[in-house]
């Protein structure tokens, strides 16, 4: 016996690196609170996953975007009441032709490893991004810059790439088109700075928390990969006084039901994405925060595939859609139902929200549905419809969606049709080959413009896979794009909405939301339609 | 018994057989079927075939370990090619992530940072190049950390929370069996045995949430989740253990039973021994036989991270990576995780040949030991 316990011992040995390995975990870090009569600003918020990247040339999902929003600093930033406003740049000046941006930094900034920031870092950053061996995630939110997309793509060079440093102070920017949206645009993650020396010391300096210099509120102060990540409050931010959360802890909790029993047990501060069977007895509570998302789901037609053909059709399709029982009672997360394709949340001139400027595009209306069908029909001479397959990418809330439709399909408009779906990747695949006749897609704006939204339905556009093109439509983005007046700016693309809503290659289903639980310890949290929760402002008025 | 191909072919089973165990099916993996049966079928296959290998080198070890440790190698080399290729086979992109358009500039970089360029053949023996200097190359989708480190990182978690759930797993079932089984058709033989017959039923992903909503937020007794002290390693430690800890018991049970049975346990009686000494001494060691068969696989699995139980208790472990990186075509994670987890799984079992050889007697008299 005495054999068998040594080989068992040989056994465990196998573990006993990975069991001192372990041994080092630190304890939480919440636990080391001191008595003191100031609250301590400290806050615990759950990052749903490990953020892949915190070099923002590459980040491309919204977990790495929620560290990397309070890490970085561009040009311009959020401020507190939602705007736009100068954020590195003192001061801005714009061209008479609308096309120069010429940009003054604050005066003595500094990155978090007391480098001094400089427009040289920002031209650095940008060019980059566009390089095309750097491989970054969205060079294209650049393309509005003279010379960029043709570096981007390889048929220029660096040189004809209008970004220049004047001096340490100047940022000189010429655009290709005068557009008066391009402070919207800089909001992307592809505008903010890494700072040189840094990046070209080390390939993978964001990898560890070590290595990531950062110039705006936080800095990173601790990684512990799948685990929990810690950011400070910076030391060498311009406007440090005005943080008034020191440390936020990002827990990574992947398991919904799981975060939601911690926030209830008080581990985490802030949960987002909440588990959709508990947003019911939630609701009516304070903790409970409802955001809409500057986004979309929808369903997308092939424009060449039968019978989606006629346009009539098409819409019948869309009249058949009860969009409240669906969002009420399949959906059931607070979703909006879609009476337009640009969500909720940009501000026109008139003060007005620019959806709510006008009348919903359609209603759910069975007895039209079953009209314009049989419209359709006479049109193209069809005495009934070809066989129609519905599809959709393989996930549990899609899946009830794509059987509620069918069922609304059936009910109102008479039309049986098949259901096929795939897991995402392949999915994807399919969907960009234009390989279906009716297929589920949602759509993000990239910056909060309607033209965001709408631009993607142009006939060159290359993430249209409608095969639908409508050369007025073309028209009227092209030149809602340069339109200096904002109001005329809205105006046309109010029109091309318009077109889009009468043709109907994409039916809107419902605009996206995000809903939170936010502690009642925890104060001024920014959320908004756009970006992440924005902690900076944060405030913890009890222990 | 001649060694033919037949363990090699056993093995190439066996894996992908594992591998489905993998996704956590317990209830499917350990279904009192046909599907265990045929698992101990590979394993006595595959148990023949090492001990003739052991017997043809006699008494030298050196020749058994050399021989095993090619058996190893070829068995990875197997697994390496088998999943590469039906890894291409999968429709769908590691970069097509959205549906976004790249530029082809772009996605030509990013292709060739990867050598996804290359011919597929070429992508192969560059990666066979790689693993004989053990590195597992880069991951497509955390793009600063390579798989080398995804693997250093997450293993560590992962194998703390599999030893403590497979010590727990072995001591409650051989305890609980033997319990039962001294207690034959009594009141705590039907305890014990109701017991486990609930663990095998009740999966992980259900025993997960309950133990949470009971014993964490009810009664407040541990964390709900994290991976920061030793308490927060409790409830996963249990959800993942009762679920063997169900199977040991009844394999212990029925071994056990087995064993009272034979002539030399009432020898042992007879003699006057205490039932304790019998047990340790006389039963037990003829009693685990059956259960090295299925601690080995256990061990690997458990060792290498639980993609569920993992997930419920946010723990940096390994276990997201064997679904996640096939969610996302990421490649060299896929191959990096299987050769990782074959790897632990072949040398587990090899471990368990020799506790066999140093436990059965009986394999000890025959091969000429003492």
């Amino acid at each position: 016996m005495k054999k068998g316990l040594l080989a068992f011992a040989a056994l465990l040995a196998l573990a006993v690196p990975a069991l001192s390995a372990c041994g080092s975990d630190k304890p939480a870090a919440s636990s080391d609170q001191q008595t003191g009569t100031a609250v301590k600003q400290v806050m615990t918020a759950n990052l749903r996953g490990e953020p892949y990247t915190l070099d923002p040339a590459f980040a491309s999902d919204t977990t790495s975007y929620w560290v990397i929003d309070h890490l970085y600093e561009g040009l311009y930033r959020y401020s507190q009441n939602g705007d736009i406003s100068e954020g590195a740049a003192e001061k801005v000046e714009v061209s008479p032709d609308g096309k120069t941006y010429t940009f003054t930094l604050r005066p003595e900034m500094k990155w978090s490893n007391g480098d001094p920031l400089t427009a040289h870092d920002y031209e650095y950053s940008w060019k980059r991004v566009l390089n095309p061996q750097t491989a970054a995630y969205e060079p294209s939110a650049l393309y509005y810059i003279q010379g960029a997309e043709a570096y981007n793509t390889g048929k220029g060079s660096v040189e004809d790439v209008q970004i220049k440093a004047k001096d340490d102070r100047t940022l000189i920017v010429g655009l290709k088109d005068p557009i008066t949206y391009f402070p919207k645009i800089m909001m992307s993650r592809a505008y903010l700075p890494v700072n040189k020396k840094v990046v070209d010391a080390d390939k993978n300096w964001a990898a560890e928390a070590k290595g990531i210099v950062t110039n705006g509120p936080y800095t990173v102060e601790s990684w512990d990969h799948n685990s929990q990540l810690t950011i400070a409050k910076s030391q060498s931010y311009w406007e440090k006084e005005e943080v008034t959360m020191d440390t936020v802890h990002f827990k990574m909790v992947n398991e919904a039901t799981t975060y939601y029993q911690m926030f209830k047990t008080g581990a985490l501060d802030l949960i987002d994405s909440l588990p959709i069977d508990v947003i019911e007895q939630e609701k009516e509570k304070e903790e409970y925060k409802s955001f809409p998302d500057y986004s979309i789901y929808t369903y997308t037609f092939n424009v060449e595939e039968k019978p989606f053909t006629n346009a009539k059709i098409r819409q019948a399709f869309s009249y058949a859609i009860d969009r409240d029982i669906l969002t009420n009672n399949v959906t059931k997360g607070g979703q909006l139902p879609a009476y337009g394709y640009t969500p909720f949340g940009v501000k026109t001139p008139s003060g007005k929200d620019f959806r709510e400027e006008v009348a919903p595009y359609y209603q759910f209306d069975p007895n039209k549905a079953k009209q314009l069908l049989a419209e359709g029909l006479k049109e193209e001479g069809w005495t009934e419809l070809p066989p129609i397959t519905l599809k959709y990418s393989t996930a549990e809330n899609h899946k009830k969606i794509a059987e509620a439709l069918q069922e609304m399909f059936k009910q109102n408009l008479g039309v049986q049709v098949k259901l096929e779906n795939q897991e995402w990747k392949t999915y994807i695949d399919t969907f960009k080959q234009k390989n279906f006749q009716i297929a589920r897609m949602g759509w993000g704006g990239d910056y909060l413009d309607p033209l965001a939204m709408l631009e993607l339905y142009t006939g060159k556009s290359s993430r249209n896979f409608t095969n639908w093109a409508n050369p007025k439509f073309d028209e009227l983005i092209e030149k809602a794009k340069v339109e200096q007046n904002e109001e005329a700016h809205m105006k046309l693309l109010h029109d091309a909405e318009t077109i889009l809503m009468q043709d109907m290659p994409v039916i809107p289903v419902y605009f996206n939301n995000e809903n939170y639980l936010n502690s009642k310890k925890i104060d001024g949290i920014r959320f908004s339609v756009t970006g992440t929760p924005d902690l900076r402002w944060a405030k913890r008025v009890a222990e | 018994m001649k060694p033919g191909n037949l363990g090699l072919i056993d093995l190439t089973v066996l894996i992908p057989a594992e591998l489905f165990c993998e996704m956590r099916r317990w209830e499917l993996c350990n279904h009192p079927s046909s599907f265990r049966r045929g698992v101990f079928y590979i394993f006595n296959s595959l148990y023949s075939y090492v001990f003739t290998l052991y017997y043809e080198g006699g008494n030298n070890v050196l020749l058994y370990a050399v021989k095993r440790g090619f058996l190893m190698i070829v068995t990875l080399w197997i697994i390496v090619t088998v999943t590469f290729v039906t890894m291409h086979l999968i429709p769908g992109d590691p970069f097509a992530s959205d549906a976004k358009m790249l530029p082809e500039e772009v996605v030509k970089n990013m292709r060739a940072e990867y050598n996804l360029d290359q011919p597929i053949t070429v992508q192969y023996l560059l990666y066979l190049k790689g693993l004989l200097q053990f590195d597992l190359g880069p991951s497509i989708q955390s793009k600063t950390r390579d798989v080398n480190t995804l693997i250093a990182e997450g293993f560590p978690a992962s194998a703390v929370l599999g030893l403590q759930s497979f010590i727990v797993a072995l001591a409650g079932g051989i305890t609980l069996g033997i319990v039962a089984a001294l207690y034959h058709n009594r009141t705590l033989d039907f305890l014990s045995m109701f017991a486990a017959i609930i663990g095998i039923s009740v999966p992980s992903f259900i025993l997960a949430p309950l133990l949470i909503k009971y014993l964490a937020v009810k009664w407040e007794l541990f964390p709900v989740a994290a991976w920061e002290s030793w308490e927060h390693s409790i409830l996963p430690t249990l959800a993942l253990a009762i679920g063997p800890l169900a199977i040991i018991a009844r394999f212990v049970r029925a071994s056990m039973l087995e064993v009272w049975q034979q002539e030399y346990i009432s020898t042992a009686q007879a003699k006057g021994l205490g039932t304790f000494s019998i047990v340790v001494r006389h039963g037990m060691r003829n009693a685990i036989l059956p259960v090295l068969t299925f601690i080995g696989p256990l061990f690997a699995n458990l060792m290498t991270g639980t993609f569920v139980v993992e997930k419920i208790f946010a723990i940096p472990g390994l276990g997201k990576y064997f679904v996640e990186s096939i969610f996302n075509r990421d490649y060299p994670v896929i191959l990096g995780t299987t050769v990782f987890y074959s790897f632990v799984l072949i040398f587990t079992l090899y471990m368990i040949d020799l506790l066999y050889r140093v436990i059965d007697p009986r394999i000890r008299l025959t091969s000429g030991g003492k």
